[in-house]
């Protein structure tokens, strides 16, 4: 017995890392996983179908079911193969994880279009190509579980990723607004920003994390430094429980949320709702602003990269009042 | 007046109309060279009109500023180099980039089609990208810049019918807070805004869709619900204007990567997405115990924002005694 037995699942780029994870216990806990991976490089070039087949042939050797899908989730064609492939296979779709994803990490003043367009194609538009085709089915059953990967990087902001973060937070965002779409035909959705170590982070070198340190550039990733503590694991399996539970039928009234999990740690994302805020009834002069901005929105926070002493910075000593 | 943007130049898509109209002439009367940029689509993306951003431009130079019209869309790599490029060959220089052009194309996520989401996306997502990528080199190279996306609650709380737009706006206050890492130490900020007012596109949502959501139990982040007739004039997208224009400010400095919401006379800042309540293990969860710790303790006091109807036969469910 296990707390997906009979589900039909859909798991995109889990022939390695997290989303391989989270394929292995979903078959382990009963259900039928499509294990979608092309197996491409961490830049999105190349193709391979050994690490989609080898996880199916895993799957199979433990006694579980699985059926192997090469298709890119970039295209809507794609997506729409995936959920195709498991209802020809196993009859319907139940579940859709989509954690499939790439890296182009580069700072903005470097970036070139095709880096932005092809982050933005495989992670954002290619939730959308999964979930638009599953949805109308899960619509018509009454009945679906859709898990999303958001990630820090768009949550709290990491340098060099502003293709990532705008498609991880983009995310997070497309959860919010699709749970209240399907909430009321019993399907949730809710996202996972992971921490793991896998392929795609082994792709940002120590000397950077280590550089934007010192340079006093806060982050929402790891520093890079292993934390010696058996709470912080970097396991990628170590997420896939948090990824059964939402998909099981105990969590049906989990909807709309984002939830940070690395090792053994599950935490709730606070939504970006309004904090406390300051009202005028009329219009804003400049001098007020500064001064609310400065002594209330602001107080305890922080600039998350404040400008180097060496930089001559406008307004830096100058008087506030000035402004009036 | 006092002229705190004197000799700087911003570019603002989106200003013929709406708040991004009100921006550009806040600007434009604080001493600021303003593009007024405004292709003039209809609030679906479709048509063009030169009329929107001339008009802007001519009222913000009869007042005695400076502006110069630009007719160039978002969507395009070409288009927002368009704006960088006008703004140095006509004032010399580009110190403010405010990004609130955006278009609506509304649907609920399983009747969505896919032009519909790539639209909403190229227009404000890619749209961001577009002018912050070119603006960017410069503001890094004179080391100084304001970077200034507009996000919404939206996507920061989820409405329905707009997975297209959520996603888009979201994803600007994501990028925001990458692109305040990547330029903050060069002098250069950026931060969103997430507005509250009755404009056109907010007019595309007809109220008995409003109240069929409600109805059916689900929560809606739009402000348009709270609002009373009491407080309708400070609806207008004029009162968003001067919290974008004092982060164009040289006193707004320190001020990065920071998502403010601002309707009417009401500015806060949003709260952070960070975790805030968490539970931890020395090793791996079994989902049994996940099963025990997450609805009643984890999620203690947080609501599903669109619950089942009850009548809707539910695995899982715990089913009522008395039924």
């Amino acid at each position: 017995m296990g707390v997906l037995d009979g589900k039909v699942a859909v798991v995109t780029g889990s022939g390695r890392g997290i989303g391989r994870g989270i394929a292995l216990l979903y078959a382990t806990e009963g259900a039928k996983v499509i294990v979608n991976d092309p197996g491409v490089s961490v830049d999105g070039s190349g193709h391979d179908e050994g690490p989609a087949a080898q996880v199916v042939n895993e799957i199979k050797e433990s006694g579980g079911e699985a059926s192997p899908n090469f298709d890119s989730v970039a295209e809507l064609s794609g997506g729409e193969n995936m959920i195709k492939q498991a209802v020809d296979t196993y009859g319907r779709i139940d579940i859709v994880v989509n954690v499939a994803g790439i890296l182009r990490d580069r700072m903005v003043f470097n970036m070139t279009h095709q880096e932005w367009d092809d982050v933005i194609a495989v992670h954002l538009k290619g939730h959308f190509n999964t979930i638009k085709p599953a949805s109308v089915l899960m619509r018509q059953q009454r009945y679906g579980r859709i898990i999303n990967f958001s990630s820090v990087s768009g949550l709290i902001g990491n340098p060099g990723q502003v293709n990532y973060g705008a498609a991880k937070a983009g995310i997070g965002g497309l959860t919010r607004a699709i749970a209240r779409d399907l909430g009321r035909y019993g399907i949730t959705v809710n996202s996972i920003s992971p921490g793991a170590a896998t392929r795609m982070t082994a792709t940002v070198p120590d000397a950077a994390r280590d550089l934007r340190s010192q340079a006093g550039v806060t982050t929402g990733g790891y520093d890079g430094k292993e934390v010696e503590s058996p709470f912080v694991r970097r396991d990628p399996e170590d997420v896939a429980p948090m990824a059964a539970f939402l998909a099981s039928d105990d969590a049906w009234n989990i909807n709309g949320q984002i939830f940070y999990v690395n090792g053994g740690r599950v935490g709730l994302a606070h939504h970006p709702v309004p904090e406390d805020g300051v009202f005028k009834a009329g219009l804003w002069e400049m001098a007020e602003l500064d001064d609310a901005v400065h002594n209330v929105l602001l107080k305890g926070k922080t600039n998350p990269a404040p400008p180097r002493d060496d930089v001559e910075v406008p307004g830096r000593d100058v008087d506030p009042m000035s402004l009036t | 007046m006092a002229s705190p943007l004197e000799g700087r130049t911003i570019l603002v898509t989106g200003s013929g109309r709406g708040i991004g109209s009100e921006v550009a002439k806040l600007a434009g009367s604080l001493g600021a060279n303003v593009i007024v940029n405004d292709p003039g689509v209809n609030v679906d993306g479709t048509g063009t009109d030169d009329g929107p951003a001339a008009q802007i431009a001519k009222e913000i130079t009869d007042a005695g500023g400076n502006a110069s019209a630009n007719f160039d869309t978002v969507a395009t790599e070409e288009g927002g180099e368009n704006m960088i490029k006008q703004a140095v060959d006509t004032y010399g220089r580009i110190d403010g980039v405010v990004h609130v052009a955006g278009i609506l194309r509304d649907r609920m996520i399983f009747n969505m089609t896919e032009e519909e989401w790539d639209d909403v996306i190229a227009v404000h997502l890619t749209g961001y990208f577009n002018v912050v990528k070119p603006a960017s080199v410069l503001m890094r190279q004179q080391r100084f810049g304001r970077i200034v996306g507009f996000s919404s609650s939206s996507g920061l709380e989820g409405n329905t019918g707009q997975g297209n737009y959520g996603a888009a706006k979201t994803g600007i206050s994501g990028a925001s807070r990458v692109l305040a890492r990547d330029l903050g130490r060069y002098g250069v900020t950026a931060n969103a805004i997430a507005p509250g007012a009755a404009t056109r596109m907010t007019a595309t949502v007809p109220d008995a869709s409003r109240a069929l959501r409600a109805q059916a139990g689900i929560q809606s982040a739009g402000g348009q619900q709270r609002e009373t007739s009491a407080v309708s004039e400070l609806r207008h997208p004029k009162y968003v204007a001067p919290m974008v224009v004092y982060l164009m400010t040289d006193q707004a400095w320190d001020v990065n990567g920071k998502v403010f919401n601002v309707r009417g006379g009401e500015v806060s800042v949003s709260h952070e997405v960070e975790s805030y309540r968490e539970f931890h293990k020395a090793g791996r969860w079994e989902i049994a115990e996940l099963r025990d710790l997450i609805p009643t303790n984890l999620l203690r006091g947080v609501n599903n924002p669109a619950p089942p109807p009850a009548d809707l036969d539910l695995p899982g469910r715990p089913v009522d005694s008395d039924g």
